[in-house]
């Protein structure tokens, strides 16, 4: 097995011989073509430059719409007739569970939205997403999904690490690791949060773990200015902002000149250059002033319930066009109601949160595919677990949580179309045919994007890791 | 499954296969078994619980019931396995036949059985067991070399094999700086720099690192380093972060450990076993707040599962911190790597295993609280002098419990190899903590005060003699100068565990004093840009915490006393609270006149880490760091560009300056003191009037102009290369 890092030889050996220089010393976030030179010496290109994918493959970019809290599986993408018939009658004695939360303990409970088929694969969506399912022969939804906690906090984290303890590095530092990215003057791995705030166990769902912090999630903040600290007082900013970069560079230049060889010093004069683009860059890239008026009205922005997400869509969009690697955005933030933890009832949680992504969701499809984006952007969607097939208690319109079975979809980037893959059992309990685990999930994803999860590695404390462990197996039969 | 744990006596195996040295036929059976069985089914280790080396243990075999029928070699799975018959394939590189046909004929005959009771168990003979890391500490002879101290000395020796020289020594100015942040983390005055600069004495080196090594901002500093190697937080992590309150009592303990030069192994056992010691107090009690660092989830998917997790986080943390070595990779199998076997991995387990916690409980916030364990037991991890006995998971899974393994130490250091002794009969604990600090602390473990030595090394020149702290095990690196990690090891047990004077003898080298730039280094380079022969010495860029404390200390803004006691919270922009789940709860800044106190009490919230301290690399602290990332990115620069908190530095020199100096000139000259400690060159000054007086006309009409166009220029001095880097 090739690996990134063989055995024996450390990260640390791995980045001197990169960047030629003493350990640790200069890693930057430099485009290796700026190779701005001093003397005999180049600015070291940095851990974010673009890397070649392991093999050949049609996305460059991925779009993660997490759906936080865990949308009901049966009342979305997994239709199960069979509940009406055993409507009201209890999960048949046998199937073995944790009772998340020891809630009350309700009967099978039949979908709360009519199924119907959409496209011309007929791949049946509920009526939650009646706008999505018209993109229905662009997803293959993987209807036999199952993972290893039933607790928000950590089933959240394995979706995104892998292991449901915090501490691991993020699906997408994984990916920027990997390939880099494409534009220097934006983050290569943007998170995109809910107001209503962010997931549970917080920043550990984004980071970067043991790997260096240059691959970790960047959060762009909902309102206001993406990130932190990209403006300064008023007084401040352009001509003279720009007199004090250049006094610093001066300055700096003097220092390093009385320091031959100083790359790390160097690095660090560009990063402020590339710091000064990224102030423009940033804001540009969010700033949704110049988008049409249709396609503002496409993404349901300036209208309610979907003005929120269907900008945090827009932006996805727009960040990857600009080369950003990996963009997560998360429906639902805080806890319970205000995510799609629908213990109270479907039909309003579902109804809410569905009504929000709806729109946005389909219009973020349609927008790839005209701008031909969409066969190199990955689309994926899913919670980090599913829901019940049975209800909170007798005519209690909520479900539980369930890891045992759950529906995702992905679409674009070298995704079949109009597909489902895998089955759970009659009722929607628990995955029973081509069952994938959130490790294949990973693995799947790290090999549409060009990267083979067994290759993927990061010395770390004396193993390989791997985002898979050593587990996963990649979903070939969704691949087009 | 079989063929699985067959895969795990390969590796043994392959290592006992000797010369088949038939004996007599009385004693065939003996030799066979000794030679070929015991490795892993001796006295040493039991795999899947079966014993080869005595009748009674043959005959009751193992978990899987019998493995022998006396009389019946064809139905004793003991035969079938030799014979590589079935999915049980021992060992797995096939006996000669002519052992095979003596172990059925033994089997036929009703297992006859002369001699001792019990065939002695083979010393192991794995090669990975002469690792240097696991050899001896000695005491090499210092090279001889004229007038330098033994550090140099061996250096010296390591550059004369290449016919190299060291790099010339640093003048005052930059050997002042140097130590000043290496001890105390802070900068010295300009003041003191020329006082230092300008002092006639041949002693002043070693005055001044005497009064560093006295001053009390020195534990805080080295107490930092020891913090990021426990995973230090004061909150949980998981959906609610509960905050550990008291926990802040270790991180005063560990500083002031340092400060009070705490033998090192007494610093071990203090924070392994502080209440399991004759001599405990309050304080060695405290200490043990080590045990109860980690990360707690008060609502795990599987309890039975976390509690096995949470004792990995155990024995990583203490196999990392103290002896680096990766024990925790031999959870589901023997160590892929090392001589580790899985069940050395639930030996040292063993010390953390009480049998009994479950999380869940929010009153526990990092295990049971002091009304669950008696109102001094910081340790968490047992409960009683008894304990349940610990058994070896089958691949690691808490589902599948397998053969009881006796407590114990690590086999890898064979000379130490021994099972814990019970409590004594007054004891409320197991005393496998005290065991182990104790084993730690031998002056025959050969791991503890290497490890030991090497981060002190660490942190004088950037990186360690072993370029990997955190491993010294095989995929780890080999010392640059074992010879010299070896003298200094030996040092610190010599001079009684005391680390002060380990940073004396460092810090007066001339190892230490060479510039950062050799006239040869781009030819040096070509073959060593490791620089493992140290031939000069490398630029250090400031920490996140050091970062800060020289902003402020550049403002004058720092407070350095009262040191110590309940963390503080800086202010944090609102936008940066967004990632949080619970966003109005989440972060409440102490009061003004807390802000300007040490980086090193800034309360370290899990979930909610400073952005100014993590965009300067400072550690994740779920894990052990044991040496931080360098890494050089745009938002750090944006964040010293526009962060309110730099801004705020700024504006509060030029204030300062305004009011103290008059004159363009004379204001120019005291910001280059206050910012860099020195006095600026003519083109530096140059270029300030050009941009004082842009930036006037810029903020011309302004009410604080004068103000404004100071800040500007402090501003810029407080991003240059010059601040962050130490030369």
């Amino acid at each position: 097995m090739k690996s990134f890092f063989p055995c024996g030889q450390t990260r640390r050996e791995f980045v001197w011989e990169m960047g030629g220089g003493f350990a640790g010393l200069a890693l930057t976030s430099l485009l290796a073509s700026e190779g701005f030179t001093f003397g005999k010496e180049a600015a070291p290109a940095g851990p974010l430059a673009p890397k070649k994918p392991h093999f050949p493959v049609k996305a460059k970019a991925c779009i993660f719409l997490m759906m936080n809290g865990g949308p009901s599986q049966v009342d979305t993408f997994d239709p199960k007739p069979t509940l009406e018939k055993f409507a009201g009658q209890p999960l048949p004695e046998g199937k073995k569970f944790i009772n998340s939360g020891g809630r009350k303990m309700g009967f099978l409970t039949p979908s709360f939205r009519p199924f119907k088929p959409g496209g011309k694969s007929g791949l049946p969506v509920s009526d939650f997403f009646p706008k999505v399912r018209e993109h229905a022969d662009k997803l293959a939804v993987i209807r036999s999904c199952h993972t290893d906690s039933h607790a928000h906090g950590s089933a959240l984290v394995a979706m995104n690490t892998g292991k449901t303890f915090i501490g691991r590095p993020s699906l997408g530092s994984w990916a920027v690791y990997g390939l880099g990215t494409a534009n220097q003057d934006l983050p290569g791995y943007v998170v995109l949060m809910d107001k209503r705030g962010g997931p549970i166990s917080g920043q550990p769902n984004w980071g970067s773990g043991f790997m260096s912090a240059a691959y970790s999630g960047m959060l762009f903040r909902p309102t206001g200015d993406p990130i932190l600290d990209l403006r300064g007082p008023a007084h401040l900013s352009g001509a003279a902002q720009r007199e004090q970069l250049d006094l610093m560079a001066k300055l700096n230049q003097e220092h390093l000149d009385a320091r031959p060889g100083g790359r790390d010093l160097l690095a660090r004069m560009n990063s402020y250059e590339l710091a000064y683009r990224m102030q423009s860059a940033t804001p540009e890239a969010v700033d949704l002033a110049k988008e049409t008026k249709q396609t503002l009205e496409a993404y349901g922005v300036g209208q309610q319930p979907t003005d929120e997400f269907g900008r945090n869509c827009l932006i996805a969009r727009r960040l990857v066009e600009r080369g950003v690697r990996f963009v997560q955005l998360y429906s639902g933030g805080g806890h319970l109601e205000d995510t799609w933890d629908a213990h109270q009832s479907i039909e309003k949680n579902h109804g809410q949160h569905g009504k929000e992504v709806d729109q946005p969701i389909a219009a973020l499809l349609s927008d790839l595919e005209r701008r031909g984006l969409l066969d190199e952007t990955l689309v994926i969607w899913g919670g980090e677990f599913g829901r019940m097939p049975f209800s909170e208690g007798k005519g209690e319109p909520g479900r539980n949580h369930n890891p045992y079975g759950f529906s995702m979809w992905m679409a674009g980037g070298g995704v079949k179309g109009g597909m489902a893959y895998g089955a759970t059992d009659e009722f929607g309990f628990e995955a029973v045919e081509k069952k994938v685990h959130l490790h294949d999930l990973h693995a799947t994803i790290l090999h549409l994007m060009g990267l083979d999860h067994e290759q993927l590695t990061y010395f770390h404390q004396g193993r390989n890791e791997r985002l898979t462990d050593v587990y996963g197996k990649v979903v070939k039969d969704i691949i087009a | 499954m079989m063929s699985r744990r067959l895969s795990f006596l390969v590796v043994l195996f392959t290592f006992l296969l000797a010369s088949p040295a038939m004996a007599e036929e009385k004693s065939a059976i003996r030799s066979i078994l000794a030679e070929r069985c015991l490795g892993c089914h001796g006295s040493r280790e039991a795999k899947a619980g079966l014993r080869l080396d005595s009748r009674a243990a043959i005959s009751k075999g193992g978990e899987g019931g019998p493995v022998v029928v006396p009389g019946k070699p064809a139905e004793s799975r003991l035969i079938k396995a030799v014979n590589h018959a079935g999915d049980l394939k021992m060992p797995e590189k096939k006996l000669p036949a002519t052992e095979i046909a003596t172990l059925e004929k033994w089997v036929a005959d009703g297992l006859p059985w002369t001699g001792d009771a019990e065939i002695p168990t083979p010393a192991a003979n794995d090669p990975r067991l002469k690792h240097w890391a696991f050899q001896p500490i000695t005491r090499p002879p210092v090279p001889k070399e004229n007038g330098v101290n033994p550090v140099d000395a061996f250096i010296r020796a390591g550059l004369k094999t290449k016919g190299w020289s060291p790099a010339p020594p640093t003048d005052r100015r930059v050997f002042i700086r140097r130590v000043y942040f290496d001890l105390l983390g802070l900068p010295p005055s300009f003041e003191q720099v020329e006082a230092f600069a300008n002092d006639p004495s041949k002693e002043a080196e070693a005055k001044l690192v005497d009064k560093l090594l006295d001053s009390p901002q020195y534990g805080e500093r080295w107490g930092r380093h020891w913090l990021d190697i426990v995973r230090y937080a004061e909150t949980c992590g998981y959906e609610r972060d509960q905050v550990k309150p008291n926990i802040w009592k270790y991180r005063d303990w560990v500083i002031n450990a340092f400060n009070a030069d705490m033998p090192v192994d007494r610093f071990i056992r203090e924070q392994l076993a502080g209440d399991e010691i004759p001599d405990r107090t309050e304080q060695s009690v405290i200490a043990t707040g080590f045990l109860r660092l980690g990360t707690w989830n008060d609502e795990p998917n599987d309890a039975n599962e976390y509690k096995y997790d949470r004792l990995e986080d155990m024995v990583h943390a203490t196999g990392t911190a103290f002896i680096a070595l990766t024990v925790k990779c031999a959870r589901c199998h023997d160590h892929k790597f090392d001589p580790i076997k899985q069940t050395d991995y639930y030996r040292m387990a063993s010390v953390f295993w009480s049998g009994y916690i479950e999380p869940g409980s929010r009153d526990h916030l990092g295990g049971p609280g002091t009304k669950v364990l008696g109102f001094d037991v910081h340790g968490w991890t047992d409960r009683g002098r008894t304990v349940p006995p610990i058994k070896l998971l089958k691949k690691g899974d808490p589902n599948r419990p397998g053969a009881v393994v006796e407590p114990g130490h690590l086999s890898t250091i064979a000379v130490l190899d021994k099972p814990f002794a019970p409590p004594p009969e007054s004891a409320k604990t197991t005393h496998r903590r005290l065991q182990l600090a104790n084993w730690m602390t031998d002056r025959q473990n050969p791991l503890t005060a290497r490890v030991w030595v090497n981060r002190v090394w660490q942190h004088h020149f950037g990186l360690g003699l072993v370029r990997t702290p955190d491993n010294f095990g095989l995929t780890g690196e080999k010392p640059t100068h074992p010879e010299l990690l070896d003298w200094l090891a030996s040092e610190l047990m010599a001079n009684g565990w005391k680390t002060k004077p380990l940073h004396r003898l460092i810090l007066l080298s001339e190892t230490y004093r060479q510039s950062s730039i050799h006239p040869q280094q781009e030819e040096y380079a070509k073959t060593d840009a490791g620089n493992r022969l140290w031939w000069r010495a490398e630029r250090q860029r400031l920490d996140a915490e050091t970062l800060r404390d020289r902003l402020l200390a550049a403002s004058g803004q720092i407070k350095l006393e009262p040191r110590g006691g309940l963390s503080f919270s800086p202010v944090i922009p609102p936008d940066a609270l967004e990632g949080l789940s619970t966003k109005s709860a989440a972060w409440k800044p102490s009061p003004p006149t807390e802000q300007t106190r040490r980086s090193v009490y800034i309360f370290s919230k899990r979930g909610l880490l400073p952005p100014l301290l993590t965009t300067f690399d400072f550690p994740d602290t779920t894990l052990p760091s044991c040496q931080r990332d360098v890494t050089t990115v745009a938002p750090q620069a944006l964040a010293l560009m526009n962060n309110p908190f730099v801004h705020e530095q700024s504006g509060i020199l030029a204030k300062r300056i305004l009011k103290e100096t008059s004159g363009q000139d004379a204001q120019i000259r005291q910001a280059w003191q206050l910012v860099l400690g020195r006095t600026p060159r003519p083109t530096e000054i140059q270029a300030a009037m050009a941009h004082l007086e842009k930036q006037s006309k810029t903020f011309a009409g302004r009410p604080e102009a004068a103000t404004e166009t100071l800040a500007s220029l402090c501003h810029v001095l407080l991003n240059l290369n010059e601040f962050l880097y130490v030369d």
